[in-house]
């Protein structure tokens, strides 16, 4: 069931933004990433937006007397509830049970999507809120609620965009980036019934939030995500600007906050550190505008507020990632999207290519521990530059974890056989300086006899991925070692 | 205490512990820590400067009979309808100064409905180094600073906080989080730049985030 039972036909173009449920994800991704680094209309909606988001994260940054100070400071946070996960988390629990909220600890999406649709079928809910929170996305929610007889309204305005057109978030802080007005305003005309409705951000905001609006005031359960767990309050912290967060959090009868475990820090004010640096990194702003802290039901004398509130902490996979002695730290990831923005391979791919919940460097390094090896290619999804690293608010050293990954893909024979033979050729190459002349001499020669029958970038090339959609690449016309002999060493 | 069925609970805690005996391996040397913001000790004038950023509507009141006139005319300006306002001496004094003749549902009454053309509350405390209002379910419950079109916040010079770390080290203290069931910190009106990065306001909550600060 589609959110407000709106019947919504399969978005023109959808099959290429699915997930690979099955199939294979590597010829998947590497067929989308073709189609969309071809796709001008893509590349220019995401310039425009990654250019806005710079400068916006720059000036963000200099309202910082020392960002890297600041960097410094979350990672500490970070690394000390990581390195203590067990003791943080029980912490957590105990408050957060103390004050009669609830608990449930998810080893996988199974039992967090379970234990959320019974909570629905014992409250008798027909309609759903939901904030903002990957973990939903991870543990694919929205589809077990409506299987049992709810439906499920995505209400931050990305999210509820990408849900009319049937995809998953693009990117995990704006999930629509990769559209246009003119195309989200088609989308409403159409979902809507308006067929006036303008190309205007103003008017198309104020038609979602006229939808909306009567979701929240209808939803008997709010579902929101957490940005932190905070241990020595017992309350989960939300990051929003919309405010649909608060509504979910504060209408409902029942709210469940879906989170990873990963997520607990150990006291209330490091949010002073952690706000602020998730703020600037994900949108440029000093602090979101909702730092909402949730620690409970409400209270005998509050007004208003749900009269249950449960935390689902899911796991799947993340504790195993604690006993990697190298890539303990990609938990302390906050999922700011900074390393997303960026990226030179999510700039020119987008984010649906990757075919994951989590796109971009963080989920290139992620994904393949939390799903399995049949997404290590995205190891392979970087250009190593370490832009990634560079702007990560908590200094996880990502592209050197795209490296550690592929080494240990290769270490446990996972490699294509092709690749092992190129290695060892290369191997060998290198410890024989003849060898390797051999082998320029051969490539340069074959290379110009390829092109010179006219078949760069043909099935021929060696050079073929590359040549067949660009400006053939040119074959120097001597080796480097004869440029060098005649003075290409001594020139400055 | 509240009671779930956690059948993996251990499982996941004995994973957590196992993984936390593999040691990392070269111990990160901390760096001593560092400020990272600038000191503010003009709360005020940083506060004043801060709201503007935040596109909030803030004035400066000299006593209750100017907060009193500063929150007729924000009235004023609203559509006819029902306003809600948190239960409290201050705000009921206020409301009389003002002549309020509008509907009004009170906090002691329940949440605010839909309806609610603005809504008015105090806060805990202001904090000036993000130009935010600190408030929890004592001021009026959840839904005060989130469900009308219009929030009106009335706090005085006195509740001024430099910065984040003082508000949230009070406020932990205190025992914010152990005598409400929620907290916020609102750093103007709802907003979104889902739509090409442009900022909108009012995506689900309040259009406008006014503040009548009075001097203490």
């Amino acid at each position: 069931m589609s959110a407000s039972g709106i019947k919504v036909p399969p978005a023109e173009g959808a099959s290429a933004h699915d997930h690979p449920q099955s199939g294979n994800p590597e010829k998947q991704f590497h067929h989308d990433a073709a189609v969309k680094s071809a796709d001008l209309v893509h590349r220019e909606i995401i310039r425009k937006n990654m250019e806005s988001y710079d400068v916006g994260h720059m000036k963000g940054r200099s309202r910082f007397s020392d960002w890297e100070a600041a960097r410094q400071a979350c990672q500490a946070i970070k690394r000390e509830a990581i390195n203590h996960l067990d003791k943080y988390l029980l912490q957590f629990e105990q408050n957060v049970t103390a004050r009669g909220g609830h608990v449930f600890w998810a080893a996988n999406s199974e039992e967090a999507r379970k234990y959320i649709a019974d909570l629905a079928v014992k409250h008798a809910v027909k309609t759903v809120v939901k904030s903002k929170s990957m973990v939903t996305e991870e543990i694919e929610l929205a589809g077990a609620l409506e299987k049992v007889g709810c439906t499920v309204w995505e209400t931050d305005l990305g999210e509820y965009i990408v849900q009319l057109r049937h995809e998953p978030p693009y990117h995990i802080v704006t999930p629509a980036m990769h559209l246009n007005r003119t195309q989200i305003a088609e989308l409403f005309r159409d979902k809507f019934g308006e067929p006036d409705l303008p190309e205007d951000p103003q008017k198309l905001v104020a038609a979602a939030r006229r939808k909306l609006r009567k979701a929240f005031f209808a939803a008997e359960m709010g579902i929101s995500g957490a940005n932190f767990l905070v241990a020595d309050v017992g309350a989960v912290a939300i990051s929003t600007n919309e405010g649909n967060g608060r509504l979910t959090t504060s209408l409902p009868r029942v709210h469940v906050a879906v989170t990873g475990i990963e997520k607990v820090i150990p006291r209330l004010e490091d949010l002073a550190t952690l706000w602020p640096v998730l703020a600037t990194s994900g949108t440029g702003q000093p602090v979101t505008t909702y730092g909402t802290l949730v620690g409970g039901a409400r209270r005998p004398g509050e007004a208003d507020g749900p009269e249950e509130f449960h935390v689902v902490l899911v796991d799947n996979g993340r504790s195993s990632l604690l006993g990697h002695a190298e890539e303990r730290e990609v938990l302390h990831c906050i999922r700011c999207g900074a390393c997303l923005n960026i990226c030179p391979v999510y700039r020119h791919i987008g984010g649906h290519t990757y075919g994951t919940t989590y796109p971009g460097p963080i989920g290139s390094v992620l994904t393949p521990h939390l799903r399995g090896r049949e997404f290590e290619h995205l190891s392979y999804a970087t250009s190593l530059c370490g832009a990634c690293t560079t702007v990560c608010p908590v200094k996880i050293d990502l592209h050197h974890h795209l490296l550690h990954n592929r080494r240990d893909f290769m270490r446990a024979g996972h490699g294509k056989a092709s690749e092992r033979l190129q290695f060892r050729l290369w191997r060998a190459a290198m410890l024989n300086p003849k060898l390797y002349a051999l082998g320029g001499w051969l490539g340069r020669k074959g290379l110009r006899a390829i092109y010179g029958i006219g078949f760069s970038g043909s099935i021929l090339d060696p050079l073929r991925s590359w040549n067949r959609k660009r400006a053939t690449i040119p074959v120097a016309k001597q080796s480097f070692r004869e440029q060098w002999r005649k003075g290409l060493g001594n020139s400055k | 205490m509240a009671t779930v069925n956690n059948p993996s609970r251990e499982l996941i805690l004995n994973r957590i512990r196992a993984g936390l005996q593999v040691p990392v391996n070269a111990p990160h040397q901390e760096e001593p820590p560092r400020p990272f913001f600038a000191p503010i000790d003009n709360p005020l004038e940083i506060f004043q400067q801060e709201c503007k950023a935040n596109l909030m509507e803030l004035t400066l009141t000299s006593d209750a009979s100017a907060s009193a006139k500063q929150l007729t005319s924000i009235l004023d300006t609203l559509p006819a309808g029902e306003i809600f306002v948190q239960d409290h001496a201050a705000l009921r004094s206020l409301i009389q100064a003002a002549g309020v003749t509008r509907e009004i549902r009170w906090s002691s009454q329940g949440g605010p409905r839909e309806v609610s053309q603005a809504t008015i509350s105090l806060a805990e405390a202001l904090v000036a180094q993000t130009g935010s209002i600190f408030v929890t379910a004592a001021c009026g419950g959840r839904g005060v600073s989130v469900v009308a079109p219009c929030h009106i916040v009335y706090g005085k010079t006195d509740q001024l906080i430099p910065d984040l770390k003082t508000a949230l080290g009070d406020a932990s203290r205190n025992g914010i989080l152990q005598n409400n069931s929620f907290a916020c910190m609102i750093s103007g009106s709802s907003r979104t730049a889902d739509i090409e990065k442009i900022l909108v306001q009012g995506a689900h909550g309040p259009i406008r985030l006014a503040v009548i600060l009075e001097q203490a």
